[in-house]
């Protein structure tokens, strides 16, 4: 029997499975106790071992049969379920998926699984270090040895906020079929170009409605345009995932850098079930996860100068996702060291990033913005955990991209809150158009912070440099005309219009020929030979049919 | 190896060739709308049935020198790029056996010359005119600049 046709509905399938394994499996070493769980884990297994065995794929069957047993034995309380136990599930669930990957690319499989089912068959715990007495409830996870089971005290219950909410939330994750469709994301991503299209379109008819005066079609139009907005907001719910598609991973960084650095981890994680664009939800993967990973290394201190500062041992993580209105909030609040805006400042100016009059003139936020600066670190020393540290320029770039802001909150000893401000999606944006030369371009308005007519009275030369005052801060000019290689705008009635925006943490002046106002732009991808070309985000028709393109300010400056 | 049909086209009195598998449609020129950062030989962007697509004033790209002709426009295919060329003329498709010599070029943006009932065709290969304009766009990219107006 042909089973081919089944490939990508096994491949699917089996990865959802995977990653409702990894969550199960980080979640139950927080609450080892859950007998749901462990019974939901089992079953997870099975059912993944029973696909693969209808598709004859030797090699995921041998892998999940072992993790099957193993957990039978946790099922069986012939084996506490611990930190050994997760980690031989977890080194499964990696092993499945590179198997996978050769399914998928259909190519012969290049993963050696040959020691894996004996050494599961083969484990047994460690033996249980004596607990430490002391008048703090026993930890619940512990990174760096094998915990002991949950202890059944009520002092236990009332000190220890055990997340059994998560634990809950993870055991009722098993796929369902019922009452759904698969759709090829293809399809998914054509009809958001073919809803862009029609909106592009409305504008064409709505220009044409105006210029013929005639009530009759602008009602037309104006129907129309009330079910295209109900088509478009259907198409980008259909369009919408949930956090959790790839929450998974990141539960198991934080363990990952946890175990390696020694340190004590509480993991929180809310709002997984919020729903964000496909596009957006694949491009926050490495952002969040070097915020993660920064936040557990270099954020929270270890244990012993926790005690010594008046603080829990161990140290608390939280991701917590939310949606106000059509933005997207994503907040990792970590209860470390915190960041010392001066400190910052004095790195950054040692750095020869910036002079030390320029740190004067900064703000505290505008300090703890200079982490985004390329080659900025105030990291002690270089870690393979987290890498050099220079990463925070990337994520703040990532997150521009997207159309999104990053902001960074911090109180010395108290802890750091870097929040993500996102769309929901990336399809549809609102942009200030502007005219520069014999361009018109646009400008996402995430990274326009107001716009100015600026009296050349107004304009102060300091050294070579043009500034200008705004709330009590001067302001830096520049003209998007000179950046993008154009000629210089003239102004003779002595009023320059321009917008503010903010690039390596300062605000900035962009001074434009013509500032034309907001426009609602479906993003089109420009395809090879341009994607890729600095400083262009993609492109867009107007409802003239005159296209633009969308400029990526954060890479041009 | 030369594909089993080619699209001969011509740009400043020669005449080229593009495999046929390259080239989605030949359009008439259209309004184009220029974008900022890029070499003079782009002529601006065009919307090809939704796809903003760059256009590549093919003879300048070739230093050949434009012709007071409207000319035509090789729109390539979408999954390998959002390109169209503007030509001067476009002319006929010639299969495989027509071709009655090949000889190899040292110019790296043709595949090999060839001898045809037609005359004789430059086949350029797409993949290097693709590298050669992304890496003249980096060249050419915005960079940023102090000081106001």
């Amino acid at each position: 029997m042909d089973m081919s046709q089944y490939k990508a509905l096994f491949l699917s399938e089996s990865r959802e499975y995977l990653r409702s394994i990894a969550e199960q499996v980080v979640a139950l070493e927080q609450s080892p106790a859950e007998r749901g769980a462990i019974d939901a884990l089992f079953r997870g297994a099975h059912s993944l071992k029973g696909m693969a065995a209808s598709m004859e794929y030797g090699d995921v069957v041998v892998v999940a049969h072992s993790m099957e047993d193993l957990m039978a034995r946790v099922r069986d309380g012939a084996l506490p379920f611990g930190a050994g136990v997760a980690d031989l599930l977890l080194e499964g669930v990696d092993l499945i998926d590179a198997l996978l990957k050769d399914v998928e690319e259909e190519r012969p499989s290049s993963v050696p699984t040959d020691g894996y089912p004996a050494r599961l068959a083969a484990y047994v715990p460690p033996p249980e270090k004596k607990a430490k007495k002391t008048d703090e409830a026993p930890e619940v996870s512990s990174p760096a040895a094998e915990p002991a089971p949950a202890v059944e005290s009520a002092q236990a219950a009332e000190s220890v906020p055990t997340p059994s909410a998560e634990t809950e939330r993870a055991k009722e994750s098993a796929p369902e079929l019922g009452g759904t469709v698969r759709v090829k994301t293809e399809l998914l991503d054509h009809l958001i170009n073919l809803t862009g299209e029609l909106v592009t379109n409305k504008q064409r008819l709505l220009s044409i409605g105006r210029d013929l005066a005639s009530p009759a079609l602008n009602d037309a139009v104006s129907e129309t345009s009330k079910l295209l907005r109900a088509l478009h907001d259907e198409v980008m719910k259909v369009r919408l995932m949930p956090f959790e598609a790839i929450s998974d991973r990141f539960q198991r960084s934080v363990r990952a850098v946890a175990k390696k650095s020694g340190k004590e981890i509480h993991f929180e994680l809310t709002g997984r079930e919020i729903g964000l664009d496909r596009g957006v939800l694949e491009q926050l993967v490495d952002p969040l996860n070097h915020i993660l990973r920064n936040a557990v290394d270099h954020g929270i201190e270890d244990g012993e100068e926790r005690e010594r500062a008046g603080k829990p041992a161990r140290g608390l993580v939280k991701l917590s996702v939310s949606r106000d209105r059509d933005r997207i909030h994503i907040t990792v609040r970590d209860d470390g060291r915190g960041m010392e805006p001066q400190a910052m400042i004095d790195a950054a100016v040692r750095k020869g990033l910036i002079t030390p009059e320029e740190g004067e003139l900064l703000s505290p936020r505008q300090a703890l913005m200079l982490s985004c600066i390329p080659g900025f670190s105030t990291a002690k020393e270089v870690t393979d955990i987290s890498g050099r540290g220079v990463g925070m320029d990337a994520v703040n770039a990532a997150i521009a991209k997207l159309g999104g802001t990053l902001g960074i909150e911090s109180e010395p000893g108290q802890g750091t809150v870097i929040t993500l401000k996102l769309p929901l999606t990336i399809a549809i944006i609102h942009a200030l158009l502007v005219q520069c030369g014999p361009i018109k371009t646009a400008i996402p308005v995430n990274a326009v912070q107001r716009t100015v007519e600026l009296s050349r009275r107004q304009i102060e030369t300091v050294g070579k440099r043009q500034m200008f005052q705004l709330d009590d801060e001067s302001i830096p000019l520049l003209s998007l005309n000179r950046v993008l290689g154009l000629p210089l705008g003239r102004f003779p009635d002595g009023i320059l219009p321009l917008f503010v925006t903010e690039a390596k943490g300062r605000r900035v002046g962009m001074v434009v020929d013509r500032l034309l106002g907001q426009h609602e732009l479906f993003v089109k991808r420009l395809g090879r030979p341009l994607d890729g070309v600095t400083g262009l985000a993609g492109g867009a028709t107007l409802g003239d049919g005159e296209i633009v393109t969308i400029l990526d300010i954060s890479e041009l400056l | 190896m030369i594909a089993e049909r080619l699209l001969v086209f011509s740009v400043g009195r020669e005449l080229f060739a593009l495999n046929l598998t390259e080239v989605c449609e030949v359009m008439e020129p259209q309004q184009s709308y220029p974008f900022a950062g890029a070499p003079p030989y782009y002529m601006g962007l065009i919307n090809f049935h939704g796809n903003l697509t760059a256009l590549l004033d093919f003879a300048q790209y070739l230093g050949a020198g434009s012709r007071p002709l409207p000319g035509k426009l090789l729109v390539i295919d979408t999954k390998l790029a959002h390109l169209a060329l503007k030509v001067d003329a476009v002319g006929s498709i010639i299969d495989a056996q027509g071709i009655t010599g090949a000889t190899r070029s040292d110019d790296p943006l043709i595949e090999a010359l060839l001898e045809t009932p037609q005359g004789h065709l430059r086949l350029v290969r797409l993949e290097t005119l693709l590298s050669s304009l992304e890496e003249d766009l980096r060249a050419a990219a915005p960079k940023s600049a102090p000081g106001g107006n």
